[in-house]
């Protein structure tokens, strides 16, 4: 059975790297205002992406409820700035540590559960504080916290598109960097460890109800500095930009681009923004156009469109099934291979 | 293979730099209109769309303005305010002089920031929550009546015409629905002898409301209020009826449609809802309703004379500030002191509100809305 | 007293459709490990296709309500069922073994069944012809109509019918040796495809079977109506033990009277905070679902 070969720094994958990164660059200088929205957006998502990437890429836990912790740092950020009128920045380590602590809270009894439950918990969980904070008053009800603040670096006001672009840009470099680092610690290796085979890890003295915690604790805070960032830019804030839809087009980010790699994640989060931005000119079939388009791109490429080791063991998983496909096929004959 | 792959990755990353060479140099007066094009409410998304596209057309028949044609540039918001802020953001970049339009309060309320930062207008058609213009920018105008007002109306209609003790009012915790409802709940509190015995909110999309309507039921209400959109007022309405909740149904304007009856069927009967008036019961929308008619085959949606309006409201303004400068069609709308419309005269109060709201209550006989009488 | 039983009631009615949708997606799962998020929009589905029966036989100037609707249920059943194993086939069978893609693909299902709804039938909502009022018999002043009992009645026939199936018969062996142990199964001389295919065949017949069912009791149907039943009946599925058909039709009914009191009793705002609370502590305390799950080890 033949296995494709990886072709991560084949001349194209380079190519396509210089590409991005010119048009990331450049964008704030080029661009117009429009581009530079969809731009900043893309920044959110990778931030986002980058998050889940360490639950559901390095920990390997299915996290359905994401979008919660993204709306706690939100929230967070934004009520502080307008009802206590406390600056930016000052918000940051109030939101990190709130989220994380519901990170905590949230994780602790059901990170013993198994995988698929634990999708419907985190799931669960998404949903309570997106109603929650549909329900109360101290969040604004439906209509949520507007008027939010532009942050300020002394005298200077970030309002500008531009400005946005480049304080996202910073948070995202800043998470990449962070994403990087974790991959390489022992944190990451631990977490290899327990993806691979968690009884084997658990014999070798890894805990991984504590590793798994770590990393949905982690993965939690990146998604309240990108909640603060998504205040600030947007300045009003409602519930319903964290739903569980939201939630999916998260995953959606990074599987699309490739589990577990980082550019995969940048690839994902540009796609997952731009193409249905790209497709407005499709007006009514855009949706329609989107779905099909996923489904395209899943039996074209499973393994995500720059995924990282874990992708070839997801190729040779879908090459494994195409042939027992084929093999089922011819119902009569009994396979030996499989 | 992996050429097409990169291929069409790149293709995704600059299609959109391609695909906006519009410039605002353009022959055409462009107005935008950022409405709900996908998910729920996407058909009055699309009833804003028409109506706003045959007022254009109109107008150009007669010439257009400044001897220009009137451009309609429709954009997706999809009832969500990140999208509504990037839709914002290309109408501006697309060079419109004004935007006229929009739904959800939920996502309007975010992208007035944007216009306000580009100093564009934006007169809104359909979103009815306060704090739109509550927010202060001197940009932002409605044609629309606000919750706030609607609120207390439905109240004094509540205490004095069907003499109401108990009140049960119903949400939807949508931005539209929970500011209408908390404005009757404010107009009612401290009313001696009126209670209101029960508020609380369902869950848009959902089916079923039994749970809800059995406790309602419990709790022996005069007038039940149903404050949300009309996919669930007529299954409430329908269902309020099947379980025998005692007492009258009513509900908030956004019930004004046909298809609110069609739902309901025979439970709809007696039914109120209060309103401003409907296009059928104004002799100038009458007009409006005919031609939508004809234009576009089916019947205009129940923002749609609205919509017409206030692209209507952006073109005389146009007309009055002899140019396309930005700035000076907000000016221009400012000024704007009764300008004909479908929906009556219209003017705008300091903070852009339309000054005098009629509001009426109408009594669903025969499957018709009926005219039951103004308060 | 009385209103309890009456929220009972209700309760019972909503949690026989998720029931009968859980059933699809604890099936689906137990053997192939998919959460399919299309699910959801097969039930939608089926009520759009009986819709078009309806208006077929209108059309036809077939009327009586009970021949129209035995007509309707059958051909959306059937043609439904046919659709969910055209997807499997498409969409979901090269990736059977890409645990995560497959769910995005079936996420591309799910927009593609809603937006093509969209497309064809109808932007906002359809109305279903109002054959069956409320009318039924009264027990004290708690209502059912006789559709609720039609409801409650057929689905506990079709659930039975399902379980007899997969326990009873050889290709219900198929299907639990399946979800066992794919590989083992293979060797023994089962068709894998045809028994997923079958799989998916049942759980869209039954989900179409709701959808008409919804149609005609609740009047309204519209191209996202699956969208928020799914996820519960997802949630139900999980509660009584994924994999497992009576934890399914268990989990449905819970989920459903919980719901019920909980909008009945707290508060209907905060009703799916509750459900969903009340599921989690359940999973905590029972890792495995109400009855046990039932799913395929290692594929």
């Amino acid at each position: 059975m033949k296995v494709p070969t990886g072709h991560s720094y084949s001349p194209y994958w380079v190519a396509l790297t210089v590409a991005v990164v010119l048009v990331a660059i450049g964008l704030p200088f080029f661009g117009d205002a429009y581009l530079i929205d969809v731009g900043t957006l893309v920044l959110i998502y990778v931030m986002l992406g980058l998050g889940l990437n360490v639950v559901v890429g390095y920990a390997g836990l299915l996290d359905l409820g994401y979008a919660a912790f993204f709306a706690i740092g939100a929230y967070v950020t934004a009520l502080l700035m307008v009802r206590y009128h406390l600056g930016f920045w000052v918000t940051l380590p109030v939101a990190a540590f709130t989220t994380a602590l519901s990170g905590v809270i949230i994780g602790t009894p059901t990170l013993r559960m198994r995988s698929d439950y634990l999708a419907i918990v985190t799931l669960g969980f998404g949903e309570i504080v997106r109603i929650a904070a549909t329900n109360l008053t101290f969040t604004g009800g439906p209509e949520g916290v507007y008027g939010i603040p532009h942050p300020t670096i002394g005298s200077l006001v970030l309002r500008s598109p531009r400005a946005m672009y480049f304080l996202g840009m910073a948070f995202a470099l800043l998470v990449l960097a962070g994403s990087y680092n974790l991959a390489r610690s022992r944190l990451g290796r631990a977490w290899l460890a327990i993806r691979e085979d968690e009884a084997a890890a658990q014999a070798a003295g890894i805990y991984p109800v504590y590793f798994k915690l770590m990393a949905y604790v982690l993965g939690a805070v990146f998604a309240g500095a990108a909640g603060s960032f998504f205040a600030v830019k947007l300045t009003a804030i409602n519930p319903s930009s964290f739903t569980f839809i939201q939630s999916v087009t998260i995953l959606m980010v990074i599987i699309l681009g490739g589990m577990g790699s980082l550019p995969g994640v940048i690839l994902g989060a540009a796609v997952i923004v731009i193409l249905p931005e790209a497709l407005r000119a499709f007006d009514q079939v855009r949706m329609l156009a989107f779905g099909i388009g996923l489904i395209v791109l899943m039996l074209l490429r499973p393994q995500g469109l720059w995924p990282s080791r874990i992708g070839q063991i997801e190729r040779r998983a879908v090459a494994t099934s195409e042939a027992s496909a084929a093999a089922g096929v011819s119902s009569d004959t009994p396979s030996t291979t499989g | 293979m992996r050429i097409v792959f990169a291929a069409i990755v790149m293709l995704t990353l600059l299609v959109p730099i391609t695909a906006l060479g519009v410039g605002a140099q353009s022959a055409t007066v462009k107005i935008g209109v950022p409405v709900p094009l996908s998910g729920g409410n996407a058909k009055m998304g699309d009833d804003i769309a028409k109506a706003a596209r045959m007022a254009a057309e109109e107008m150009n028949a007669k010439g257009g303005v400044l001897k220009r044609k009137i451009e309609i540039v429709a954009f997706d918001d999809a009832c969500d305010a990140q999208q509504a802020v990037t839709a914002a953001h290309k109408l501006i970049d697309a060079g419109v002089v004004a935007v006229a339009g929009g739904y959800c309060s939920g996502a309007a309320i975010p992208a007035s920031a944007v216009y306000h930062d580009a100093g564009v207008a934006f007169v809104a058609d359909a979103s009815s929550n306060p704090k739109l213009t509550d927010q202060g920018f001197g940009n932002v105008f409605r044609v629309i009546g606000r919750d706030d007002q609607q609120g207390p109306y439905a109240a004094a209609f509540m205490m004095k015409k069907l003499m109401a003790k108990r009140i049960a009012i119903i949400h939807d915790n949508t931005v539209y629905a929970k500011g209408l409802a908390d404005a009757t709940k404010a107009a009612l509190d401290g009313k001696p002898g009126v209670q209101v015995v029960f508020f609380d909110a369902v869950t848009p999309g959902e089916k079923d409301f039994s749970a809800v309507l059995t406790k309602v039921k419990s709790l022996n209400p005069d007038v039940t209020y149903y404050t949300g959109y009309y996919p669930e007022g007529g299954l409430i309405a329908k269902q309020f009826k099947e379980l025998g909740v005692s007492g009258k149904f009513m509900a908030g304007d956004a019930n004004n449609d046909p298809t609110f009856v069609s739902e309901a069927g025979t439970t709809s009967e007696g039914v109120f809802i209060t309103s401003t008036p409907l296009p059928q019961d104004q002799s100038t929308a009458k007009a409006f309703v005919d031609r939508y008619k004809k234009r576009w085959n089916q019947d205009p949606g129940p923002y749609s004379a609205l919509e017409y309006d206030a692209v209507g409201v952006v073109v005389d303004a146009i007309k009055r500030a002899k140019g396309t400068d930005r700035a000076a069609i907000v000016k221009a709308i400012m000024a704007t002191k009764g300008y004909k419309g479908a929906t009556g005269a219209i003017s705008f109060d300091k903070k852009g509100d339309r000054t005098s709201v009629l509001y009426i209550t109408y009594i669903i006989k025969g499957g018709k809305f009926v005219p039951y009488g103004a308060f | 007293m009385e209103i309890a039983l009456q929220q009972m009631v209700n309760g019972l009615t909503v949690g026989a459709f998720y029931a009968l949708i859980a059933l699809g997606y604890t099936m689906v799962y137990g053997i192939i490990r998919l959460i399919n998020f299309a699910h959801g929009d097969i039930y939608a589905v089926g009520a759009f296709f009986g819709l078009s029966v309806y208006g077929l036989l209108a059309f036809l100037h077939i009327e009586n309500p009970v021949l129209t609707t035995l007509l309707a249920l059958v051909v959306s059943m059937g043609c439904t069922g046919l659709l969910g194993v055209l997807l499997y086939r498409v969409a979901y069978r090269p990736l059977l073994h890409a645990r995560l893609s497959i769910l995005i693909s079936a996420i591309g299902v799910s927009l593609t069944l809603e937006y093509g709804l969209f497309l064809i039938y109808s932007p906002s909502f359809l109305v279903y012809p109002h054959l069956f009022g409320r009318a039924g018999p009264s027990l004290g002043s708690i209502q059912i109509s006789w559709l609720q009992a039609v409801i409650f009645v057929s689905s506990i026939v079709l659930m039975t019918a399902l379980y007899l199936l997969v326990h009873r018969t050889k290709i219900g062996m198929a299907m639990r040796a399946l979800a066992i142990n794919q590989d083992a199964a293979r060797l023994m001389g089962i068709d894998v495809n045809r028994v997923i295919g079958l799989t998916f065949f049942l759980g869209s017949t039954l989900a179409a079977f709701a959808g008409v069912l919804t149609g005609l009791y609740y009047s309204q149907i519209s191209f996202l109506m699956g969208f928020l039943v799914g996820l519960k009946a997802f949630t139900a599925a999980v509660l009584g033990g994924i994999g497992n058909i009576p934890g399914a039709v268990l989990g449905g009914f819970l989920l459903g009277i919980l719901e019920g009191l909980a909008a009945g009793y707290f508060s209907s705002r905060w009703k799916d905070v509750v459900a969903f609370g009340i599921l989690i502590i359940i999973l905590v305390v029972r890792p495995r679902g109400l009855l046990g799950e039932r799913v395929v080890e290692r594929m």
